[in-house]
């Protein structure tokens, strides 16, 4: 198996191929030589330059890897070339298996155009809107007044939030037809945009599938991932606060038609947005394994990566819709290497200390290390923490007990956010939709001591800074221990010697 | 031994007993004693233990991190003050007097420059803009003046804290 990908999802995909006894094959930039996908893999080979567009992107080198060193499989991951249908279609041509859907599913769901038309073709509702790509700012103009402000633009090849504006009034049209349609070029190399009605306060609810060549699909329950900055997503739940026994049904049957009528293959995620009146709205599907996958595999004790590679074999789904039972509450925070304090601008660099949370109920999905240089050139995601409990209280508590005993050093992180997001009274009660972050950052820093938070008293802090400052001075001016130290080192050596 | 220390703005003056950093000892912050039993687990790494009376066996994990302390989830940055030196640190950099200089936040690679040396710049105006991890930052003179250096070029990685250009 090559893994045509980097960071956390590399090792993920590695990881499930080394419990199958597949041999691993990873590829690597001149950024990620010593990363943690590189030194689990049974064998690596050299991509090129750290820029993604000259090594993670290059499909002909990595096929070109592929065939050189007799891989029968390509898993992509998430990114990348994850849903890119030329590349899963060379990795057909020469025989290799792309781990993912057939390239003709993917080119009807992926184009959000299309997936649009095909979810009207499988009877789904959908966020009112054009289903092809707008000619001009006329035709944006001649959409937008039949259904009515706001609307949303949006990329048809886009995602990650790029290419998309809000529209209030007639007179914003034409400047952020301009706006997202270049910002989609640049992008994503498609200027195509299309329009839709802007749902007021939706929740962002996905439904997670697993289909397999003979014509079965299932659905693996819900994720909500309202909890949303610029259309990126911060936290992910499964199953939603808000999804009854009733609306997951529906929702999942509608995903499945969809999956069905597509010849879909493989795990797929059909993402809606939820009213507050429990309608829900076919958005976009992915087509690949999703970044919050894991919450999914806590409360329904699967293995996405395990079935997607059986599945890619050829067997058959080996459970029913029936089998698929949803038990407890599992939370993911993705923690990134960016900075709260200085509007959230990536912060790469050394990572000087790690201390990792544990204990029960913690999962973490993550490829950084002490010693680890975060490099600039790709997605600040560090690491993936999920927390999985009997119920959504004790779930959201016992995140805040491991983000309390994480510690990454050396840069700025985003894990203070979520100490303050999940002490919120509104998530906390599930008051969520995709605008209730920008609105609890621009609401400014809570006041008082929020749930579970104790204050260090500042003597305290002073003492342990003090010590600190005292010791490093200690250990520039080597004296006693730095002497003691290479006595060690001597010693070492002439074990070693000896041996 | 004294250490002067300014931990959020406030400044602290802390009283340990010369020579130990582990063990049991008595400490005082601006006057006020606490007394504490420290274990330096690894570089970086002490568990402190309060044996106060009034709040004896409360025990915090506390993890260095460069210029700040984590405790308990929470990062307190604090900074070492030799009051004899604090004068002549100060002085540099602040105001508006003199040549200032636009830094680095973050590294980054930059990937536009909006001003040349010579230039007359408004305070908050744009001046350079460096990407990390696609996300662009323009940052902004700290003054109004003339542009008398630009040390960085389209293209280029820099480090945190690199200066850019100077405007003075």
């Amino acid at each position: 198996m090559l893994i045509a990908n980097r960071g956390e999802i590399a090792l993920r995909v590695i990881r499930a191929c080394r419990e199958m006894g597949l041999a691993t094959v990873a590829v690597y930039s001149d950024a990620d030589r010593g990363a943690l996908h590189v030194l689990h893999a049974d064998e690596a080979y050299w991509l090129g330059p750290a820029p993604a567009t000259e090594s993670y992107l290059r499909g002909d080198l990595i096929l070109e890897i592929a065939r050189r060193v007799g891989a029968d499989a390509v898993h992509p991951g998430y990114g990348f070339l994850s849903e890119n249908a030329e590349f899963a279609e060379a990795c057909e041509a020469v025989g290799v298996t792309f781990i993912g859907p057939p390239a003709s599913a993917m080119r009807v769901l992926g184009s959000k155009t299309r997936a649009r038309q095909a979810a009207d073709a499988a009877e789904m509702p959908r966020v009112p809107g054009s289903v092809t790509g707008l000619a001009d700012v006329a035709e944006a103009v001649r959409v937008a007044a039949s259904i009515g402000y706001p609307v949303m633009l949006k990329a048809a090849a886009g995602g990650g939030g790029k290419g998309m504006r809000a529209v209030t009034k007639a007179e914003e049209l034409a400047g952020a037809f301009t706006a997202a349609s270049s910002e989609a070029e640049r992008s994503f190399g498609s200027g195509e945009v299309y329009l839709e009605k802007l749902i007021e306060r939706p929740r962002h609810i996905e439904i997670q599938l697993m289909a397999d060549e003979h014509g079965h699909c299932v659905y693996l329950g819900e994720r909500e991932c309202s909890v949303q900055r610029r259309h990126q997503k911060v936290i992910e739940e499964a199953p939603s606060a808000v999804v009854s026994e009733d609306l997951r049904r529906r929702m999942g049957e509608a995903a499945t038609r969809l999956a069905l009528s597509a010849g879909y293959v493989n795990a797929g995620t059909v993402e809606f947005l939820v009213d507050a009146e429990e309608n829900f709205y076919f958005l976009e599907m992915n087509t690949r394994l999703q970044v919050e996958h894991p919450v999914t595999e806590m409360v329904t004790g699967l293995d996405l990566v395990h079935l997607q590679l059986r599945v890619a074999m050829g067997e058959p789904l080996p459970i029913t819709q029936d089998d698929v039972r949803l038990r407890g509450h599992a939370i993911e925070c993705r923690i990134y290497a960016e900075d709260p304090e200085n509007n959230f601008f990536p912060s790469p660099g050394l990572i000087t200390r790690l201390v990792q949370p544990g204990g029960p109920g913690i999962r973490e999905d993550c490829a950084v290390f002490a010693g680890w240089r975060v490099p600039l050139d790709y997605d600040p995601m560090l690491s993936k923490l999920v927390a999985f409990a009997p119920t959504r209280e004790m779930a959201i508590d016992r995140m805040l007990r491991a983000l309390e005993e994480y510690v990454i050093g050396g840069i700025k992180t985003n894990i203070g956010l979520f100490r303050r997001i999940l002490t919120d009274e509104d998530f906390r009660a599930a008051r969520i939709d995709t605008g209730y972050l920008e609105r609890l950052l621009a609401a400014g820093h809570a006041s008082g001591s929020a749930h579970g938070e104790e204050t260090v008293s500042e003597d305290v802090v002073a003492v342990a800074a003090a010590l600190f400052a005292v010791s490093a001075r200690r250990e520039e001016a080597p004296v006693g221990e730095a002497a003691a130290e290479s006595r060690w080192a001597e010693a070492g050596r002439r074990e070693g010697l000896r041996l | 031994m004294t250490v002067w220390l300014e931990i959020g703005g406030k400044k602290q003056r802390v009283e340990l007993p010369t020579g130990a950093v582990t063990g049991v000892m008595e400490c005082s912050v601006e006057g006020r004693a606490l007394s504490v039993d420290v274990r330096m687990l690894e570089p970086g790494v002490m568990s402190l233990l309060v044996t106060d009376p009034d709040r004896q066996g409360r025990q915090y994990r506390c993890v260095l991190d460069g210029d700040g302390v984590v405790i308990g989830g929470r990062r307190y940055g604090f900074e070492v003050d030799d009051p004899r030196s604090l004068q002549g640190r100060r002085g540099a950099g602040a105001g508006t007097e003199g040549p200032r200089p636009v830094k680095a936040p973050m590294p980054g690679r930059v990937v536009r420059l909006l001003v040349e040396v010579g230039e007359d710049v408004e305070e908050g105006q744009g001046v350079v803009v460096i990407e990390a991890m696609k996300m662009q930052n323009e940052l902004k003179s700290p003054k109004a003046g003339r542009v008398v250096r630009v040390g960085a070029a389209v293209g280029e990685t820099v480090g945190s804290g690199d200066v850019l250009v100077v405007v003075e």
